[in-house]
């Protein structure tokens, strides 16, 4: 009998082997779900495409918005920040929500505890429990409290001129990611994803020494509290991340996605000096996805499982998410290659 | 006397210290240096040094930015000082994030990092259409165009614009450099860019080889 794709998930996220290497992705865009499945919900396009998890991306699902310019889709965030919706599920920060130190004397937080954010993350549970894994979500507080508290320039400014300013704002964002996890997996989520880039394409964003004093401390009270409440947890961050993968590895992290091909990381490389680490993603969306055949969609899924597969521990994911400049019948061929070479035990030399 | 706090500056720069940059800005005005002076040969080869330090994975975002205010704190001391003509501009600089991305750290940076290196840069904003970057070359005297791409999405814009800027016979009248997370060399030799920039220094450094320079 197969597995559920709750127990898959589970099964991956402790490096064990499943029935198949397990498929998620963190977001799919509506562009490229409608051309697969037209008129489809977002849940009805998971059970079409078998997928083994869901993660309740909290910028899409729990976070609040008030329309600003509707003409030139710009909202306020939760936190204050005024956000413009391009073409992406995300919107990109444009004002930033503290101009000056003392607006945070006044700040009133958003309530992680108002019971409307939740109703998706209930809706998905009640239909998927068991099934599928459903992640629990939270945008790091680097990311929160960089993009919509201060700016990038302003943030990384006070992390050498005012790190108290930087210390006073993660602990705002911390306290309501630490009230939203703790809500999500108490209503029944089956693991918990923390998602932020640390890195770019070269290599970290702050140093290793920023990283460890102002970023990973944050992350690892997210993952304590994941462990605390009996989930596993993993953390998203594009980039190189050499210069401080022994940071995240040490905040005690399940999974690491997306192991960033465009940033060459690499699967086999991440996988023999972390044994321990089950990895996720790898399959390129910058350009395999986008721009390149099926079958070279194919090659490299085969690629991705036969560097990480071996033994349990990788979930096949693509190296960010499925954006709308994804191909769908590229999407569409990595899940059928998912398939046909994750079948365990694996043959695949 | 005034080669020691030239080298200060510098210093001053490397080390992010905007209120030193600043004071001894100052103090090498009152000595008697000249702005071009103390411009080329204090706070132009610390900002270089920061640029390669950025490049050699030293310094990280945070450093470059606060050495980059503390450049331009003092650039604003000498402004008064700076006449047109004094000293040579590098070059004429045209930027700008594609269209449909509204991504504007790393374009920013790049600016900055330029005008410190002494680039006249005119920064069209984020999602430009290439009508508006071929209306500004038209209109302008520009050596470069350079635009910046955050998404992958957006990557065909950055063609789209090429081709339009060839559509319009301006194809010859400026280089064209790219750069952003997903770029690639591949990528901007298949468009038909006359250069790839990786990071912020290597902007730097092929915008001055593109116009002959350093």
């Amino acid at each position: 009998m197969s597995m559920t794709g709750t127990e898959r998930i589970a099964k991956a996220l402790k490096r064990e082997e499943p029935d198949r290497v397990p498929t998620m992705e963190l977001l799919i865009d509506p562009k490229v779900r409608e051309v697969i499945l037209p008129g489809a919900s977002y849940e009805e396009f998971i059970e079409h495409m078998d997928l083994d998890g869901h993660v309740l991306f909290d910028k899409v699902y729990s976070w609040k918005y008030e329309t600003v310019d509707e003409a030139k889709g710009i909202v306020k965030d939760q936190w204050g920040a005024l956000t413009q919706f391009g073409t992406e599920l995300l919107g990109h920060p444009v004002e930033r929500a503290i101009k000056d130190e003392k607006d945070l004397d006044r700040y009133v937080p958003p309530d992680p505890d108002d019971e409307s954010r939740y109703e998706p993350i209930k809706q998905w549970i009640k239909r998927f429990k068991g099934e599928r894994a459903i992640f629990a979500h939270a945008t790091d507080v680097f990311d929160i409290a960089r993009e919509s508290f201060l700016g990038d320039v302003l943030y990384y400014e006070a992390m050498v001129e005012n790190p108290e300013l930087v210390d006073r704002v993660n602990q705002i964002v911390l306290e309501y990611n630490l009230k939203s996890i703790r809500n999500q997996i108490e209503l029944g989520a089956d693991a918990l994803s923390v998602t932020g880039d640390f890195a770019m394409t070269k290599g970290p964003m702050v140093s290793p020494k920023h990283t460890a004093r102002f970023l990973t401390p944050a992350t690892q009270k997210q993952v304590e509290l994941g462990h605390e409440l009996g989930v596993p947890v993993f953390k998203h961050t594009d980039g190189n991340l050499w210069q401080i993968i022994q940071l995240l590895v040490d905040t005690g992290i399940d999974g690491l996605h997306p192991i960033d091909p465009m940033a060459g990381m690499d699967l086999a490389e991440v996988g023999a000096k972390y044994p321990d680490l089950c990895l996720m993603g790898n399959v390129n969306c910058g350009a395999t996805l986008s721009w390149k055949s099926v079958e070279e969609v194919r090659q490299e899924v085969k690629e991705c499982i036969k560097k990480a597969g071996y033994g349990g521990g990788y979930i096949c994911m693509s190296s960010n998410s499925i954006h709308s400049g994804v191909k769908p019948e590229n999407y569409v061929a990595m899940i059928k290659a998912v398939r046909e070479f994750g079948k365990y035990p694996l043959d695949l030399d | 006397m005034g080669t020691g706090i030239l080298e200060q500056i510098s210093k001053s720069v490397i080390e992010g210290n905007q209120n030193e940059a600043d004071r001894l800005t100052k103090q090498a005005i009152q000595d008697g240096i000249s702005a071009v002076e103390i411009l080329d040969e204090g706070l132009i080869p610390g900002i270089r040094v920061v640029g390669q330090r950025f490049s050699d994975g030293e310094y990280y975002l945070p450093e470059l930015l606060v050495s980059g205010k503390a450049m331009r704190f003092a650039v604003q001391q000498l402004e008064p000082f700076l006449s047109t003509g004094s000293g040579s501009c590098t070059g004429k600089f045209l930027i700008g994030t594609v269209k449909g991305d509204i991504h504007d750290i790393g374009k920013n940076i790049v600016a900055m990092m330029l005008k410190g290196n002494r680039w006249d840069v005119t920064d069209l904003g984020v999602d430009v259409p290439p009508e508006k970057v071929c209306d500004a070359i038209k209109g302008g005297d520009y050596d470069i165009f350079g635009m910046s791409t955050l998404l992958t999405l957006t990557m065909p814009a950055a063609h789209e614009t090429i081709e339009a800027i060839k559509k319009a016979g301006l194809r010859d009248k400026v280089k064209i450099m790219i750069g952003g997370a997903p770029i690639t060399q591949e990528f901007a030799d298949k468009i038909g860019a006359d250069e790839y920039a990786q990071d912020v220094w290597e902007a730097v450094t092929k915008a001055e080889q593109l116009v002959g320079g350093a």
